[in-house]
């Protein structure tokens, strides 16, 4: 009886601490932990999901986790095992900004990378029937002549976009009040409605009704950019250095897993997404949302991050600029 | 546009797929913590391996039937399944303790119905006009119209407004919890990211409502006992009594669909603001709170019809009226629709497929709702040795599910513990839950208003809408201060003769 007990005690202790160790991963769903809320970037990431889940052969499901410009998905993924059952959706602004603003204690050198995903540019838009100025220097000068005056969202504080563009005012020396929403089509509606003098558009909100608002300036040198915002003027046409290039005013994110996820299942979820991001059907339909799928693998991310670093935080002060100048024109 | 939809929508696949999806919807509805959006969010990646109108025709079902399914819950176990129906449980709860949970529930899926139909035709009438009242709402009239929800406190606070009032200050101060929208600084965190977005609302409601109801049944010496409740059927005549109260239909539905079609405002809103409406025009003989119809009527067809409603800015503006059609957003631009000003002159025959699609949910919601209602209300003949724990469990999957939180299971059983003093106290609940709901919409919504006017408060009347919700929310405010001294001084009249009796 004894004997039996025991027999059936260490099978027990044998299936618990075994059984994970020989079964073959992955064999249950994978969660993929998206920092911000519904939206085209969750339709993006929804589109990878889908595709690693079928060729990891389990679900991989999107977690939406908006909130604290990214921060709360970041350590809502970090606080899970890693056991390469939790992909982190990399995003720019929580993986390379808030660290760079001091807001979150970790650094990019932190996580493994899988893969790249896509990028997206942003562009500042304005109501179509605007009479003070036809094009960004001219709001510039308007700006500059009644500091303060201007009201301008970019979605969320301290956010890309936001630095994005303080960094764009600074260098134009314009004053102007940041108005935080939590839905950017909130404020392309305020803007519409003339609340709001101008806001950062995404390409997903300007493809889904290109003639909403007029597009001022495509904050990014790259000719997809300009191209994805029907040929728009972009910080290439303009005489002024932005001090902006390459991806670092972009959208874009990475895939990564935890620091300490076994190597083997890195393997298989780098080799599952390296298929998906060169999947012709899976390209097409990134595509179409106004996203560019990107090509660069695991191998690529230390030189490709540390160069978005390096620039974002030469733009850091920007955001501090912003208010300290706002306190000083009130 | 609807003639290019109904080749569509009349496949047998789209029949049979909103046919599932209400049935999935009227499930995660009813059971606590789950709700429409969990539903639509877990069968998201199944709804998209279909075209666009089959697809939209399987999540708004599930949208549907889950905006109704939160009332058979409300009714039978006095525990919303979701926030939504939380005001459905005033009339609903005490109708089936009086032996009337079929009629109660038959009532509800009727008025959900016939509301989602109203708020459907409205959708398909009024789309364009609709999406440009909406297209005019700027921070001003939000802070406004989250002014005009949190007067329905007074509409649920039952005898005691005072106790209403503190319960509903309460809402608004734990909704101040997390990170501050406009300065980034974390507030009343105490360093834990968890709360970095506040509290969780469905873990809230849960507590408050579920974890607090399930311990008082707990208190009982019952517990072994089958209960004696009438489990009759509804039958589909209970339309008829849904439809004796046309008025309060009518009204109800058109405050749904025009709250629905404002982003971001919900059927929180609309639902309480209805009741509190209802309440106000009800005859005499009607006693709200205590097992009204004219109440599941009012709560039930308005938040039905939100999701009519919300639908509009959603098709005609590509602004999600909801975080529920904020996914049906995502949907449609993976596959391939741009929701938007656009997908009307280019996919009419996706437009119109939604339309269509949405009708028909809501008149298969009651068919399906009706015949599947007896399943449900075998609930009240478990016994509550078997349906505490049973319903726990629901609870703390429904809370977890939400967002795979250890940390809101805590603060659900932490809520359960201040609904039961909240309940030992005296204090009506929903008003906690309102301010914690309309909190947020408020305080984001006036400091971005003043940010917008450069601190000027004059912001508020130069804007027609805003002025004109300003005066309805001044002259509420009045009628509520009017009718407590008139109940007061009517209570004191009728203490002094009974003393000179």
């Amino acid at each position: 009886m004894k004997f039996t007990s025991v027999f059936t005690g260490a099978a027990l202790v044998l299936a618990m601490i075994g059984g994970p160790a020989l079964a073959e991963y992955p064999e249950r769903t994978i969660e993929s932990v998206l920092p911000s809320g519904a939206g085209p970037a969750m339709s993006v990431s929804q589109i990878i999901a889908d595709a690693m889940g079928k060729e990891l052969g389990v679900p991989l499901t999107v977690l939406a986790t908006p909130g604290a410009g990214g921060i709360k998905a970041f350590q809502t993924a970090l606080s899970k095992p890693a056991d390469g059952y939790t992909i982190i959706d990399g995003y720019v602004a929580p993986l390379v900004l808030q660290p760079i603003l001091g807001k979150a204690d970790w650094s990019y050198g932190d996580f493994i990378p899988l893969h790249a995903a896509a990028s997206n540019a942003f562009a500042i838009g304005w109501r179509t029937d605007e009479t003070r100025w036809s094009s960004f220097e001219e709001m510039m000068a308007w700006g500059k002549a009644n500091p303060g005056k201007l009201r301008y969202s970019s979605g969320q504080r301290n956010n890309l976009p936001h630095l994005v563009m303080a960094k764009a005012l600074q260098s134009y020396d314009v004053v102007a009040q940041n108005v935080p929403y939590d839905s950017p089509p909130a404020a392309n509606n305020d803007v519409k409605s003339g609340i709001l003098d101008f806001t950062f558009v995404n390409v997903g909100s300007y493809k889904q009704d290109p003639d909403a608002l007029k597009i001022g300036l495509v904050l990014s040198e790259q000719p997809a950019a300009k191209e994805a915002f029907g040929g728009a003027p972009s910080i290439a046409d303009i005489d002024a250095d932005l001090g902006i290039s390459g991806l670092a005013p972009m959208g874009w994110d990475w895939w990564l897993v935890k620091k300490d996820t076994p190597p083997e299942r890195v393997e298989t979820l780098r080799a599952a997404m390296g298929k998906v991001m060169v999947d012709p059907d899976v390209r097409a339909k990134i595509t179409r949302l106004g996203f560019v799928p990107l090509d660069w693998d695991h191998s690529d991310y230390d030189k490709i991050v540390s160069g978005v670093h390096d620039q974002l935080s030469t733009m850091a002060d920007a955001i501090k600029w912003e208010e300290e100048a706002l306190k000083a024109a009130k | 546009m609807l003639l290019d939809g109904l080749g569509l929508v009349t496949s047998f696949s789209t029949v049979t797929l909103v046919g599932a999806g209400l049935i999935v919807g009227l499930i995660v509805g009813a059971l606590p913590g789950l709700g429409p959006l969990m539903g639509i969010i877990l069968l998201l990646p199944y709804a998209i391996t279909f075209p666009p109108v089959q697809a939209m025709g399987f999540l708004i079902a599930i949208y549907v039937g889950g905006s109704c399914g939160g009332a058979i819950s409300a009714i039978l176990l006095r525990i919303p399944g979701t926030p939504l129906a939380a005001a459905t449980l005033f009339d609903g709860y005490p109708m089936a303790q009086k032996g009337r949970a079929a009629d109660a529930i038959g009532i509800a899926i009727a008025a959900s119905a016939l509301g989602g139909v109203f708020g459907g035709l409205i959708l398909i009438l009024f789309s364009p006009s609709l999406a440009a009242f909406a297209a005019g709402f700027g921070p001003p009239e939000y802070a406004m119209l989250a002014i005009t929800g949190l007067t329905s406190i007074a509409a649920v606070s039952g005898h005691s407004m005072l106790k209403g009032l503190i319960a509903g200050t309460a809402g608004l101060l734990l909704a101040t919890a997390g990170t501050d929208e406009f300065t980034a600084a974390e507030r009343f965190t105490f360093g834990l990211f968890e709360l970095s977005n506040g509290f969780s609302i469905v873990a809230i409601v849960v507590g408050l409502f579920a974890i607090s109801e399930m311990s008082h049944l707990l208190t009982g010496d019952d517990l072994l006992d089958r209960p004696k409740l009438s489990t009759a059927r509804p039958g589909f005549g209970t339309v008829l009594l849904v439809l004796r109260r046309w008025p309060n239909l009518i009204r109800s539905s058109t405050i749904g669909a025009c709250v629905g079609a404002l982003p971001g405002a919900g059927g929180v809103i609309s639902s309480f603001t209805a009741y509190a409406v209802a309440k106000t025009f009800s005859k005499s003989d009607e006693r709200y709170g205590e097992g009204a119809e004219g109440g599941i009527v009012a709560a039930e067809s308005a938040n039905n019809a939100t999701a009519g409603g919300a639908l509009v800015p959603t098709l005609a503006l590509g602004i999600p009226g909801d975080a529920a059609t904020a996914v049906l957003i995502g949907a449609l631009l993976i596959l391939g629709v741009f929701p938007g000003p656009t997908l009307f002159e280019q996919h009419s025959d996706i437009v119109g497929g939604v339309f269509l699609v949405y009708m028909l949910a809501n008149i298969a919601l009651f068919v399906i709702g009706i015949l599947v209602t007896p399943l449900f209300v075998h609930v009240l003949r478990l016994r509550k040795v078997v349906l505490i724990p049973t319903v726990l469990l629901m609870c703390a999957i429904g809370t977890y599910a939400v967002s795979s939180s250890i940390f809101d299971l805590w603060v659900m059983f932490a809520f359960g513990l201040v609904g039961l003093v909240l309940r030992a106290g005296g204090y009506p609940l929903a008003p906690l839950v309102i301010g914690v709901i309309l909190g947020p919409l408020l305080e984001n919504n006036v400091r971005r208003t003043l940010l917008l006017s450069h601190d000027g408060l004059s912001i508020f009347i130069e804007r027609p809408v805003s002025a004109t919700l300003l005066f309805i929310n001044i002259a509420l405010l009045l009628c509520v201060v009017f009718f407590t001294m008139r109940r007061l001084i009517a209570g004191r009249h009728s203490d002094l003769s009974q003393e000179d009796t």
